[in-house]
């Protein structure tokens, strides 16, 4: 081989990278006629995102690239502005507020509501097993270890349980998810509340981790004796058994869409939307249900959104507010109530993009 | 006793134990090796369809999955675009080491670096790169195939080094000389010389460079990141293979668990085929050169 | 070509111009530029990952942060020691498990096997490289922990004196972990053994041989004393691979960041802590300073295990060489 060839191969190969490296129609942004917007969060929340995504895409043509990389990461996310929207579970806390006021003014617009199962994956167990907010704090703080612990038959007489050993399963990334379950767990236990805390990430005292909603299924469905905590998509997806969990009226609920609308219904909530509606007061209620927030900035473009970026955003905002809540309900997920949807729908048209409002 | 009386019955138990236990370690050994292909195949050959090839990943939660294109074609674009980066520059350091570094202090220390960079985990790559092109905003934006290719050329890079460097030491002085003799300037002699005398094994180096590379996820899982679409543009982010796997693994998804298995099976197809070329190469050289 | 002659200063007709020498120029110190630009590439990496993370040792100084066992990220508390132990355990069990497998292949290919069988035994040994770390974690997870499962708790059950060994056995731990990296290591310490074995002088082994020795005890007096040099080295390359895989790892030792009581609980290592908190840690700058710190320590264990490697070997090949002089000179 000549040198000639040498450089032949060594032209060529120059070539193919530049021009692989020029780009070619669909990527970040601009392709379709509508565009691609870049979201990033929750898990919790990423199949109904996903399903608005495709109805928008068929509709207008409009491109939603949702990563679901947990809540966590979805706050990041949007506070470094590497996404147009973020996603999260839990409304943003105070530092994270004041993190993202660098850019702007940050908003937590409710989406949907979805309940979160205690999902267990156990033979001999019978579906629907009552459990309260202490039984499964114990369990998650590794003091229940079999199935057929005295605690949990106290609820469930009757029931034959078998004695295999109980496999915790909870999350290893940050997870909206894993605040509303740990929300609900440190109002059940003082040491649950004192131990352990409630957060996005916490020190899980036993357990295996997984990443995402779907790691944690995952995870759930390989051990036998696992029990986990996945949002209630991904429950029904896979054919999960989950609990009935005993409510602040002291009624087991199972999750249901029906129990998961009964949560939002009546809540006060503040100015700035940021609640959880975990243990709710009303007694038809799924105790851990909540909603889930997109993040968007209040000016989006002096955030750093292109114009066309925030344009897409705010339609995907108005149809998820809108014909999105009647495909939200066939994910099992629950439609807003009233009362926060206009909260919501006011929320965002007054989106701006430059202070001026965005059509 | 003489040295020469008979082996003791028990000399030749322990004789016979021993090396019958040594036999039984190395099937032992090869046990994994047959058990991972029986997996690949059964679980995976089940996934392979045309689908399978010409589809993305759909990432939708409920129905088809979709396919692996996007991974693949991007694992041959991240690849493609690490070795451009990695192997001319690993075989400059070669020639530099063989040619005019030698046994000098600087070579030494260069050795020395080359060695320290073999050793470094891949996951350290990725960071090195994470915090110098991805957290700086380098070139527009956090993460981009450019950037995980880089990070893959660093893994490259010491591979086809070392590789090059024997190779190129092989390469037999007198034709050196002999070229020298003739008048020709010393670049002229590496590149036409030396450098050609050395193909084979360089080729073979570089592509056991390749399929190195192409099996690595983790510097790849900051840099270079995924995404669902195929994409030509190395300057966004960038599915490929092992990302694919890894994510799918994760799922509780049957039909994705089978596409795992399925990409799997496609992915170490490949690493053998780059590795069995290689030797290919390597064969003819010794035979070339016997 | 000059047609001139020299010594009044005229130039050879052999010389070429300086302009000619250029090229030559431009090359030697074209790729001195590169081989100087990659230790410049790996001594900034080193300083960038040092001050990056410097953020977390100023809060918790060196020592806390290795010898904490508390690792939560969201009360701002960066104990390492839970990934630490994690490592550690992890790659002594690799160590275990594989060193002496991988001693017994190289035994079994350079001594005992028939030359026809040699070829393909190393081939399929060099084989268990070509799989990707993802794919041994994939098999890890859907065929080697639940198939072992039975066979681990029963070992957990009836061992359950032993330190360390006794309790439920979780699905992923740091037993499984430690079983894959001892496979992927396997090639490697097997490879540089093979080759070290292969290096032993065949007077050492025939002068055994004369004296009476079984084929084993030939092995045990002349291969393995002379070898152990260079098989410790390959074994501490080993265990340096073994320290810094990430994915398989992460995939079958359950991410927990507590430190197990015993060998079948859950686990953490360093790698897989990067791994998995990289993306939340993007925006808070101690979190991610705590991460680079791991990446810093893992950094350092690497270079440390494979320094000592590469003076095991070197040793090795010392020695190799000394004797083989002294065999010459004796026969001489």
């Amino acid at each position: 081989m000549t040198s000639r060839t040498w450089f032949g191969l060594a032209a060529s190969a120059a070539l193919a990278v530049g021009l692989s490296a020029c780009g070619s129609s669909d990527s970040g942004s601009g392709s379709g006629s509508g565009g691609t917007i870049n979201g990033s969060g929750s898990t919790f929340a990423a199949p109904i995102y996903q399903q608005w995504g495709a109805d928008l895409k068929s509709s207008k043509g409009l491109t939603v690239n949702y990563q679901a990389v947990g809540s966590g990461q979805g706050v990041s996310d949007f506070t470094a502005g590497t996404v147009d929207f973020g996603a999260s579970d839990s409304a943003l806390k105070d530092e994270e507020v004041k993190a993202a006021q660098a850019k702007g003014t940050p908003l937590n617009i409710p989406t949907v509501f979805g309940a979160v199962t205690v999902s267990y994956n156990v033979s001999g167990v019978p579906k629907s097993l009552k459990l309260d907010g202490a039984t499964i704090s114990n369990i998650f703080l590794g003091k229940i270890t079999s199935w057929n612990d005295p605690a949990i038959a106290k609820q469930n007489a009757g029931a034959k349980l078998p004695g295999t050993k109980i496999t915790v399963v909870h999350r290893s990334d940050s997870s909206g998810t894993t605040k509303l379950f740990t929300t609900f767990l440190a109002d059940s236990s003082k040491q649950w509340s004192s131990q352990v805390g409630s957060d996005k990430s916490v020190k899980w005292p036993t357990g295996t981790g997984a990443k995402g909603n779907d790691g944690v299924a995952a995870a759930v469905k390989q051990t036998d004796g696992a029990v986990g905590y996945v949002e209630q998509a991904y429950a029904l997806a896979n054919n999960f058994t989950f609990a009935a969990v005993k409510n602040s009226s002291g009624t087991y609920v199972v999750p249901t869409l029906a129990s998961t609308s009964a949560a939002g219904q009546g809540l006060k909530v503040p100015a700035d939307l940021r609640f959880t509606a975990i243990n709710s007061p009303n007694p038809q209620a799924y105790p851990i249900a909540s909603a889930t927030f997109v993040l968007v900035y209040l000016d989006m473009c002096k955030a750093g959104v292109k114009e066309q970026q925030a344009k897409g955003v705010k339609t995907f905002l108005d149809y998820g507010l809108g014909a999105g809540q009647a495909q939200a309900q066939k994910l099992q997920y629950a439609p807003l109530p009233a009362n926060l949807l206009t909260q919501a729908k006011a929320k965002v048209s007054s989106l701006q993009c430059n202070g001026k409002a965005l059509g | 006793m003489s040295a020469l009386a008979a082996i003791s019955p028990r000399r030749r138990r322990v004789d016979r134990a021993a090396r019958g236990t040594v036999f039984a370690l190395t099937l032992v050994a090869l046990v994994p090796l047959v058990l991972v292909v029986y997996y690949l195949l059964l679980k995976g050959l089940g996934a392979i369809s045309v689908d399978f090839f010409t589809q993305d990943p759909t990432g939708n939660f409920l129905g088809n999955p979709g396919g692996i294109k996007s991974a693949l074609l991007g694992t041959l674009e991240l690849v493609a675009l690490a070795s451009a980066m990695a192997i001319p520059v690993g075989i400059g350091v070669a020639v530099w080491l063989v040619e005019y570094g030698r046994t000098g202090r600087l070579a030494s220390i260069v050795r020395f670096f080359i060695d320290v960079l073999t050793g470094v985990p891949s996951i350290v790559f990725g960071l090195f790169i994470y915090i110098t092109l991805v957290l700086t905003g380098f070139l527009d934006g956090s993460f981009a195939g450019w950037k995980g290719s880089a990070a893959l050329a660093l893994l490259m890079l010491p591979v086809v080094a070392r590789a090059g460097e024997v190779v190129l030491n092989l390469v037999p002085d007198g034709l050196r000389e002999s070229a020298l003799a003739l008048g020709a300037p010393r670049w002229r002699v590496i590149t036409r010389v030396v450098l050609p005398t050395a193909l084979p094994g360089l080729v073979t180096g570089s592509l056991l460079a390749v399929a190195r590379a192409m099996g690595e996820t983790a510097p790849l899982i900051f840099t270079a990141q995924a995404t669902l679409a195929t994409s030509f543009d190395l300057n966004r982010r960038m599915n490929s293979l092992p990302i694919q796997i890894f994510s799918d693994i994760q799922n509780p998804k049957a039909e994705i668990v089978q596409r795992a298995w399925g990409s799997a099976l496609t992915l170490v197809a490949l690493i053998l085929i780059i590795t069995l070329v290689a030797r290919f190469v390597a064969a003819r050289r010794s035979t070339l050169t016997a | 070509m000059e047609a001139g002659t020299l010594p009044r200063g005229g130039r050879s007709s052999l010389e070429r111009s300086p302009r000619a020498r250029l090229p030559d120029r431009l090359m030697r110190y074209g790729l001195l530029g590169l081989a100087l630009a990659v230790l410049a590439l790996l001594v900034v990496f080193f300083f960038i990952l040092v001050s990056d993370s410097q953020d977390v040792f100023a809060k918790q100084g060196v020592v806390g942060f290795l010898f904490d066992n508390d690792w939560n990220p969201s009360r701002d508390q960066f104990g390492a020691l839970p990934l630490v132990v994690g490592t550690v355990i992890t790659s002594a069990l690799a160590l275990v498990i594989g060193v002496p497998i991988a001693i017994a292949t190289a035994l079994f290919i350079t001594e005992l096997a028939p030359a026809r069988g040699r070829t393909v035994l190393t081939t399929l040994v060099e084989l268990l490289a070509a799989v990707p770390s993802v794919v041994y974690g994939l098999w890890g997870v859907f065929v080697l922990i639940p198939n072992l499962k039975p066979a681990t708790q029963w070992f957990a059950d009836t061992f359950s004196f032993l330190p360390f060994v006794g309790g439920t056995v979780a699905g992923p731990n740091y037993f499984i972990a430690g079983l894959i990296l001892a496979i992927m290591i396997l090639p490697i310490v097997s490879a540089i053994s093979r080759e070290v074995i292969s290096t032993v002088p065949p007077d050492h082994k025939e002068a055994a041989l004369a004296l009476g020795a079984t084929r084993w005890e030939m092995i045990r007096m002349a291969v393995l004393p002379y070898s152990r040099a260079g098989i410790t080295g390959g074994a501490m390359l080993g265990l340096g691979r073994a320290i810094g895989e990430t994915i398989a790892v992460t995939l079958v030792i359950g991410n927990a960041t507590t430190i197990g009581k015993q060998i079948f609980d859950q686990g953490y290592s360093l790698a897989a802590v990067i791994a998995n908190e990289f993306g939340e840690a993007s925006s808070d700058p101690l979190h991610r300073s705590a991460l680079l710190a791991a990446g810093l320590v893992l950094f350092i264990l690497t270079l440390v295990v494979n320094g000592i490697a590469r003076g095991f070997v070197v040793r090795s090949e010392r020695k190799q060489k000394v004797t083989s002089l002294a065999v010459t000179e004796a026969e001489a």
